[in-house]
């Protein structure tokens, strides 16, 4: 297990890297210079020129790049020239409201897809499955943007039921000094007012974020139960009298599960990439609102530092899930080969 | 026998699938009595695995149906059992074994959690309950019985940790946990060597013995039935064509499909052996192996940087002379593949050299000009076809790359198809639409195809039914008279090498052990390795049973892998 | 044999696998109405100009009395903040988004189905560079990826095909990667390779024509999903611009007049939903007909 762990960790780590160079190659490769782009058509030639140097744009490409890493490997990301501060921190103020939101989602997907697959492929064929299959359509049709204006339309605006925009009412006083989680934060001093309006604040941009992947993992989960049940260990454990509620639940569960999982943790990424729309839509103050006015002012150290953020968010993501997939199942920790 | 034990009377059984309704079980009825071990015989698609899902009740309904008949178990109609009344006798009453002792495992949990789920839930179906250790020591004591003396570990380790031999005695344990009165076992051992198949018959027969156990057992293998049935049933297209003791069966079938099923498997002793020789002289080896080896190395480690080499063919030397077909013979994993893909230069071998008629594999390989000397025809055909390309374009493929004209290409596939008996207007089909015979034999005109001189078969009808290989074997035949082949032919089937090769060599982990012309290595084999692999091979008649040779334990022992211990 | 397996193989004796196949598309409504669907959009899109009420609300026309109209006869959609007829506009905007469609397929199918087959024929460092790198891309949020590169290149049609297309290839080369690799294991690569076939009639004679499924499933989904994501670009003002009648950027400025004239970014987005839909219900039903896997 620990030799998987460490084999699996750094092949990520290899990704990581990977994505550190990549990103910057893109960046200095597209058309155009970043200072030119960053000032503006009104610039002067001798503005640019300075800018130039101060970000170093002067220099060999490799020095940059070398500049770059260096600054990396010490949580260096430049600076915004939006906001004239290091982006590491413009990120690491927004990381916090960004993660609770995705963490929030995430929970959300497990907790709604799975038991609906299951259930999906349990009543196979039923009016069940039909629902269920009406549900994850929707998931996977709807847009996120259009989900997101519609539950801000009738959840919020008409209904009344949830605030519209933001991440907790303004009227109420709270610093979020301990992990920068509401939830956790207000747990932790004792005010459930503060946990009982987050709530209430996370719902709909957390479902607009969530139904995507919930409408892929319950198909993914129902087929990979329908899959396992036609195992020849299945009908083994059948005909040898098991229960069918521990058949199902505990023996096909556990092999079907790794398929969703997988699932979710490549899903990631563009569970990132959607989070753009909605923190954008629901005025939440993550590092994807962050990211999308740094990206209109095309601000490109931040947006390298946005894209590299979100980059480890998936790699550590998929390490998690790496770490659950061997619990699961022993062959994946046996397999020590490696790639996925 | 007053009142048997299971009785099925008429029973009719159908599926409805994409809006069809076809009848798979006609008015089938089957009884086994107390003590009684009692066979169904029939090739794939008979209908005896549908016959087994019904009795033990996993048959998923629908798309099955009963139309009619009934099966009565210890005096209570199955079919008319509540829910919980039949999934009592499940695992208590009656047992099963199922076919591949690989895939009837739960992966990811260790094989004491699912013995001991099985105890359990057995244990709260029939209204009493122990402690784990109890269940424990209960468990390790059936491990016992089928001859697992290393319960802990066994208990403890993942299925995927455990060998073939040791998957199926633990399978047969799982089976036998709560004590059950009938014991349903499917193709017990087929997926495994025949000398680990033979220790799991016997192990069979021994619980049967010992436990009082009733076995039905269901295979297409008609050795087997003789050392494993009192009573015989023949299946065949979903009725039961005939059954009868096993003597009656063996010794004087009256229907004509089992008269056909008896002369289709080739004896391995006995007067209907055929001896095949090869006259002609010829100064140069078609095949010359010169003390070849082969190492495999696999790397583990963080960063790969542990390795460890495995040697797959050890020294191995074998002269295949011009018109023979030379038999190579073993086990899984004893370096016959390996061996054969380095005759086809497909890999390189470690040392030594390979020559096919007298040119250096290393150099000819990939050439046209070799590719018109060797060929090769796989075992399964399924796999060796491309599914999505015509039956043309699939024989065409070699001539294309051997700088035939196109226009020339065509008529010489319909030759090619004639050739191996095929009608010409298969040439345009798809695989799927052919039977598993009738696409072996677009696998020999694909290999025949640029007229080479040596063919490898490796393993061309163990993916058949028994019938339709002899005719695959009769055809081999008549191409190799015909067209003056060589047949390198790789199997692990010796009684139909016995009839088919004029050489044979034995091997075992990776060398050859035993080699020379066929009737002297079944006649009087040298090798305690030889003689055990041929003590194993379960034969049709008394008469082959006598003539096979005698193995001592010790000597088996000396040999054999044992299917007993971890990492055997 | 499993039971589905069984009965298959009983049922493929007197049916073809087309007759199968076809049974299969037939007793699914739900693929029969996604083909409808994606008939609709097609014609909607080509036919844009004699099918829309008003041809020239495509362009930057104005109309400033007809402006805000809620939903009518005679503006089944009503009409925008300066006047032009949404449902003509969304016929247009589906000319866009189908444009977007074949764009990105067209460049990222082939790209990626090349690179699968390479990376999964050749296997050894060439499967390697290509299968990390494809790692790496899948590491990248493609929303935020797509929108750095439209903002820097300067947001337009071109550039947003140019920038879902780069993130796209990804999914098809694993797909494929992973088809070619089990089939890599069939003897019959094995055979061709003996009966001195070249590299490319292996990979594209051989194993191609045994990805068409799953290939053919993935483009319509797919379809879908660049539709979704090229609007989304444009929601946040990075995709295609005005006065291109887009259906993400008509949601956006329709999302100003939230919630009292909410025909305007719930019409849109409707529009593009049941583009999404039709492609993914023939995408689903199309995977069942060809019994592939994802």
């Amino acid at each position: 297990m620990v030799l998987y762990l460490l084999r699996r960790a750094a092949s990520l780590l290899l990704v990581l890297f990977g994505l550190a160079i990549l990103i910057f190659v893109i960046a200095r490769v597209v058309p155009g210079d970043p200072a030119r782009i960053a000032l503006g058509p009104m610039a002067t030639p001798e503005q640019v020129l300075e800018l130039r140097t101060e970000m170093g744009l002067d220099q060999p490409f490799l020095v940059q790049l070398g500049t770059y890493l260096s600054g990396l490997a010490q949580g260096d990301l430049g600076k915004s020239l939006l906001t004239s501060r290091p982006v590491m921190d413009d990120i690491l103020a927004a990381l916090p409201a960004t993660f609770e939101l995705v963490l929030f989602t995430i929970i959300l997907q497990i907790v709604i897809s799975i038991p609906l697959g299951i259930l999906a492929a349990v009543y196979r064929n039923t009016w069940i499955d039909n629902v269920t299959r009406v549900i994850s359509l929707i998931g996977v049709v709807t847009p996120g943007f259009v989900l997101a204006i519609l539950l801000q339309l009738v959840a919020a605006f008409y209904l009344g039921f949830f605030p519209i925009t933001g991440r907790l009412d303004p009227s109420i006083a709270f610093d979020a000094d301990i992990t920068g989680l509401l939830l956790v934060d207000g747990t932790l001093k004792g005010r459930w007012d503060v946990v009982a309006d987050a709530i209430r604040h996370l719902i709909l941009p957390s479902i607009a974020l969530a139904m995507a992947g919930i409408g892929q993992v319950v198909r993914i989960t129902r087929s990979a139960m329908i899959e396992v049940a036609s195992r020849d260990f299945i009908e083994a454990s059948r005909a040898y009298g098991i229960p069918e509620r521990v058949v199902r639940f505990r023996y096909m569960l556990r092999v079907a599960s790794v398929a969703p999982l997988t699932i979710l943790g490549l899903e990631f990424a563009s569970l990132i990439g959607n989070a753009f729309i909605v923190e954008f839509v629901f005025s939440w103050p993550g590092i994807a609102s962050y990211g999308v006015r740094t990206i209109l002012q095309k601000d490109l150290n931040a947006v390298i530092g946005v894209v590299l953020v979100s980059g480890v968010f998936f790699v550590i993501a998929n390490l998690v899930i790496d770490i659950v997939l061997g619990l699961l199942d022993p062959r994946h920790r046996l397999r020590e080969g490696g790639r996925k | 026998m007053s009142e048997p034990l299971l009785d099925i009377r008429n029973l009719t059984i159908g599926f409805r699938a994409y809006g069809q309704y076809r009848r798979v079980l006609h008015d089938v009825s089957l009884s086994v009595g107390q003590g009684e071990r009692v066979s169904l015989i029939g090739q794939s698609g008979s209908g005896k695995t549908v016959t087994m899902r019904t009795i033990i009740g996993t048959l998923p309904m629908p798309p099955g149906e009963v139309e009619s008949g009934s099966i009565q178990y210890d005096r209570s109609s199955l079919l008319d059992l509540n829910k919980i009344e039949r999934n009592k006798l499940k695992g208590t009453g009656i047992s099963i074994v199922l076919q591949d002792p690989m895939l009837s495992f739960n992966p990811v949990l260790t094989i004491g959690r699912q013995m001991d789920d099985i105890v359990r839930y057995g244990d709260a179906r029939l209204g009493q309950s122990r402690s784990r250790d109890a269940r424990r020591r209960h468990i390790i004591d059936t491990l016992d019985k089928v001859q697992l003396s290393d319960g802990d570990r066994i208990l403890d380790s993942y299925p995927m940790m455990l060998s073939g031999g040791m998957r199926q005695r633990v399978l047969i344990g799982m089976a036998l946990l709560n004590k059950p009165r009938l014991l349903i076992a499917d193709e017990p051992g087929t997926a495994l060597d025949v000398t680990t198949q033979d220790e799991i018959l016997a192990l069979l027969n021994r619980l049967v013995a010992q436990e009082g156990l009733s076995l039905l057992l269901i295979t297409h293998n008609l050795g087997v039935v003789r050392e494993m049935a009192d009573r015989i049933y023949v299946m065949d297209k979903g009725r039961i064509v005939e059954h009868g003791t096993r003597e009656a069966i063996f010794n004087a079938p009256q229907d004509d499909y089992t008269k056909r099923l008896m002369a289709a498997v080739p004896p391995l002793y006995g007067p209907d052996v055929v001896t095949i020789t090869n006259d002609k002289t010829a100064p140069k080896p078609a095949i010359a192996i010169e003390a070849v080896s082969k190492d495999f190395t696999s790397r583990s480690g963080i960063f790969n940087q542990h390795k460890t080499e495995h040697r797959a063919v050890d020294s191995v030397s074998i002269n295949v002379a011009q018109g023979d077909i030379f038999g190579l013979a073993g086990e899984s994993g004893s370096g016959k593949t390996t061996l054969a893909k380095m005759t086809l230069g497909l890999i390189d071998p470690t040392e030594g050299r390979i020559e096919i008629d007298g040119q250096d594999v290393g150099q000819t390989r990939g050439t046209a000009d070799f590719r018109k000397l060797i060929q090769i025809v796989y075992q399964n055909p399924g796999s060796s076809l491309n599914p999505r390309r015509t039956i043309t374009d699939q024989i065409a493929v070699p001539l294309k790359f051997t700088g035939h004209e196109s226009t020339r290409i065509k008529t010489r596939v319909c030759e090619l198809l004639e050739m191996v008996d095929l009608p010409a207007d298969m040439a345009n089909m798809y695989p799927h639409e052919l039977s598993g015979g009738q696409k072996q034999r677009v696998a020999i005109a694909r290999a025949l195809s640029v007229n080479p001189r040596i063919l490898v078969l490796d393993e061309p009808t163990s993916a058949l039914d028994v019938l339709v290989q002899s005719t695959v074997i009769d055809l081999l035949h008549r191409l190799r008279a015909e067209f003056d082949l060589t047949y390198l032919f790789i199997s692990h089937d010796l009684s139909l090498m016995r009839n088919f090769c004029n050489r044979v060599g034995v091997m075992l982990r990776g060398q050859i052990v035993e080699e020379g012309p066929v009737a002297d290595v079944f006649g009087t084999p040298q090798h305690a390795y030889t003689r055990a692999l041929l003590s194993a091979i379960p034969v049709t008649t008394d008469a082959a049973e006598a003539l096979k040779p005698k193995v001592s334990k010790e000597e088996r022992g000396a040999v054999l892998n044992r299917s007993t211990a971890i990492g055997g | 044999m499993s039971a589905p397996e069984m009965i298959d193989a009983k049922a493929q004796r007197s049916l073809t696998s087309r007759q199968m196949a076809m049974y299969r598309f037939t007793r699914n409504p739900a693929a029969l109405i996604g083909a409808l669907i994606v008939v609709s959009v097609v014609i909607a899109a080509i036919f844009a100009p004699w099918l829309a009420p008003s041809p020239e609300s495509a362009g930057s026309f104005v109309d400033f009395r007809n402006r805000h109209m809620a939903p009518s006869w005679d503006n089944v959609m009503g009409t925008d903040n300066v006047g032009r007829d949404i449902f003509s506009r969304v016929l247009f905007g589906y000319r866009v988004s189908l444009g977007l469609v074949v764009g990105v397929l067209g460049v990222a199918v082939p790209l990626g189905v090349v690179l699968g087959l390479v990376a999964g024929y050749f296997g050894g460092w060439t499967e390697t560079i290509v299968m990390r790198f494809t790692d790496i891309m899948l590491a990248l949020p493609p929303l935020a990826m797509a929108l750095a590169i439209t903002a820097v290149l300067s947001p337009n049609l071109v550039n947003a095909m140019i920038a879902i297309t780069l993130l796209w290839w990804t999914w098809h080369t694993r797909l494929i990667y992973r088809i070619v690799k089990a089939q890599m294991n069939e003897d019959y690569v094995e055979a061709a390779k003996l009966a001195g076939a070249s590299h490319f009639h292996i990979m594209f004679r051989e194993l191609l024509p045994n990805c068409i499924s799953a290939i053919a499933v993935k483009i319509s989904l797919d379809a879908g999903f660049v539709i979704l994501f090229g609007a989304s670009l444009s929601f946040l003002g990075l995709g295609i611009q005005p006065p291109t009648p887009d259906l993400g950027t008509m949601v956006a400025t329709g999302a100003e007049y939230m919630p009292e004239m909410w025909w305007q970014a719930v019409m849109p987005g409707l529009a593009i939903l049941y583009a999404i839909l039709g492609f993914n219900l023939l995408g689903d039903g199309l995977r069942d007909m060809l019994d592939v896997e994802l």
